[in-house]
């Protein structure tokens, strides 16, 4: 039964650039073993609102999507960021054949997010104490980090000077 | 140029006659990790998870690997996501979540592909699309869900698998996040969640109301997430509890959240800001932008470059009354954008917990310059102007 030839393979990559100084375009593109689709948008900053959206979607059993391109202007003026997930969703509806279009919106959006994020985690510190002090200090500065991730978690050196100043005052 | 790259792949072989092995890779600019574990085919249960980092940002990060072990058992049926994202995602890794997701979108294809295979012994002319149209897809444990199932088989909010945000107080100090009450002032917590009404609450309307007169406020306004309490559910708490309870309805919008006063309807789904102006306006209620410049985990509007002349122009701010701009669940700086943007467009702020459980109750609230005892009072009150937002606890 082991031959080790592969059932199914999944490939899906996203990728994010700048379009002019400020702009972003974030691209997500799925190759499966039934599955051909891909999802643009285009995100103005610094409001991070999708201003542009086009995809394309091919699937072995599931039928196209009638109006795909009428369906995802949907999106357009939808801020990147907190709470965007249940509108785009709620947006573009929840069709069987929609599901993954959705979710490549939502990849690109993480794009987005991530790509910043990574700005911010390049003034890390190279040194272990530094690095530990840097990191300290992003959860002090966004709560919603704590308890979030193991790396955040109740107790884990991380959070000791949140909890310190927090957790142990309110005792 | 190329600012950000995530590759993800996943591959699914057949072990044996019950067994899927799968290998998911998740390589980016920041992160690179893997995920090995097996499935079987019948139910679609998942044993030996395990993981491994190769790249990494905080020292604490190979922690997460110890929690993988949590996806042991884990049945990989359509409307397993947010399950994942709650146990792997909070307790090992977000990024690891996100990939587990991905290899159990893999397995379901996977499984409907093996099925259509056996079938084709016995019709070796039957199409997979024919295969799948004629039912395939609910032999095969596949993703064809209608929003009933989704419902009951998504996030799991009861027993073991509610993840509950530990109590921890909000690091914002008193002169960053705005003034205390004034003596005589009417203290009311705008803005939080009770469960089960709010499936991201933890604790019950009850636990939420006790803990608001224990904390000493002078009223609570239950937001529930396109939830409409009715106005007997609130007199009957009032009673019970002896306490000032008012209703507001949180309700999403394409342009974000929105706190609804004096507006009852039940609205699901996503509504337009300005259809929803037009039906508020109509029966005279109130529209607040909840936390409108609710940001990141690792970085914020400031990082972006946002500032209050450029986020006065969101369409958003046509549509509003007031600006929510003491909010529990944001940092300090969104909270001060929006203090900036509701005083350059001369809207009236307020200030609520959004609090999902007790320890956060009355953290922020509104104080009001006369005591409110009804909902209609409280509508007036909004209309008028006379209060502001106050850090509270």
């Amino acid at each position: 039964m082991s031959n080790n030839i592969l059932n199914f393979s999944m490939n899906r990559s996203t990728n994010v650039e700048k379009i002019n100084a400020a702009d972003l375009r974030s691209v997500c593109r799925l190759r499966d073993s039934l599955t051909d689709a891909e999802v643009t948008i285009e995100v103005k900053m610094p409001d991070m609102e999708i201003s542009a959206i086009s995809g394309h979607f091919r699937h072995a059993y599931l039928e196209e999507v009638k109006d795909l391109d009428e369906r995802l202007q949907k999106v357009i003026g939808v801020r990147v960021g907190s709470g965007m997930l249940k509108i785009i969703r709620g947006l573009l509806g929840e069709e069987e054949n929609l599901e993954q279009l959705v979710y490549m919106v939502e990849e690109c959006c993480h794009g987005v997010i991530l790509m910043l994020t990574k700005k911010v985690l390049l003034k890390a510190p190279d040194d272990e104490a530094g690095r530990v002090a840097f990191y300290s200090k992003m959860v002090k500065k966004s709560i919603r980090l704590y308890d979030r991730c193991a790396a955040f978690a109740k107790g884990t050196p991380l959070v000791a000077e949140l909890e310190a100043e927090n957790v142990g005052g309110e005792a | 140029m190329l600012e950000f790259m995530r590759n993800k792949v996943v591959n699914v072989a057949r072990l044996d006659e019950k067994t899927l092995s799968v290998h998911g890779i998740l390589d980016d600019s920041i992160y690179s990790l893997e995920i090995n574990f097996k499935v079987n085919i019948s139910d679609l249960v998942c044993s030996a998870v395990e993981g491994r980092w190769l790249r990494w940002t905080t020292p604490e990060c190979p922690r997460a690997l110890t929690f993988l072990e949590e996806a042991e058992g884990f049945c990989l049926k359509a409307g397993i996501d947010e399950k994942i994202h709650k146990t792997v995602g909070r307790r090992a890794c977000r990024h690891f979540a996100n990939l587990f997701v991905e290899c159990a979108y893999a397995v379901r294809e996977t499984v409907k592909m093996l099925k259509w295979q056996a079938a084709l012994k016995e019709d070796c002319e039957l199409t997979f699309k024919l295969f799948m149209l004629n039912g395939g897809a609910a032999v095969a444990g596949s993703s064809v869900v209608t929003g009933k199932q989704k419902a009951s088989s998504g996030p799991v909010t009861g027993g073991s698998e509610v993840v509950r945000q530990t109590p921890v107080r909000r690091a914002v100090s008193t002169a960053s996040a705005g003034r205390v009450p004034a003596p005589g002032d009417f203290v009311i917590d705008l803005h939080l969640h009770t469960s089960p009404a709010s499936p991201c609450a933890s604790d019950s309307v009850d636990a939420m109301i006790e803990e608001a007169k224990r904390v000493s406020l002078h009223g609570v306004c239950l937001s529930d997430h396109n939830y409409v309490w009715s106005a007997e559910a609130v007199q009957a708490l009032r009673e019970k509890h002896d306490f000032p309870v008012f209703r507001v309805n949180e309700i999403v919008t394409e342009q974000g959240d929105m706190l609804v006063f004096g507006f009852y309807e039940d609205i699901q789904g996503i509504i337009k800001l300005s259809e929803l102006k037009k039906q508020v306006a109509a029966v005279g209620g109130f529209i607040v932008a909840a936390h409108p410049f609710r940001g990141f985990l690792t970085f914020g509007a400031d990082d972006v470059g946002l500032t209050s002349e450029k986020a006065m122009v969101r369409e958003m701010f046509k549509w509003v009354d007031g600006v929510e701009t003491l909010n529990g669940k944001v940092t300090a700086t969104e909270n001060g954008l929006a203090l900036e943007v509701a005083n350059g467009l001369g809207l009236p702020a307020t200030g609520g917990s959004d609090a999902h459980d007790i320890s956060t109750v009355g953290l922020f609230a509104t104080a009001f310059e006369q005591v409110i005892n009804d909902e209609e009072e409280l509508l007036a009150a909004l209309k008028e102007g006379k209060y502001r937002p106050v850090t509270f606890r």
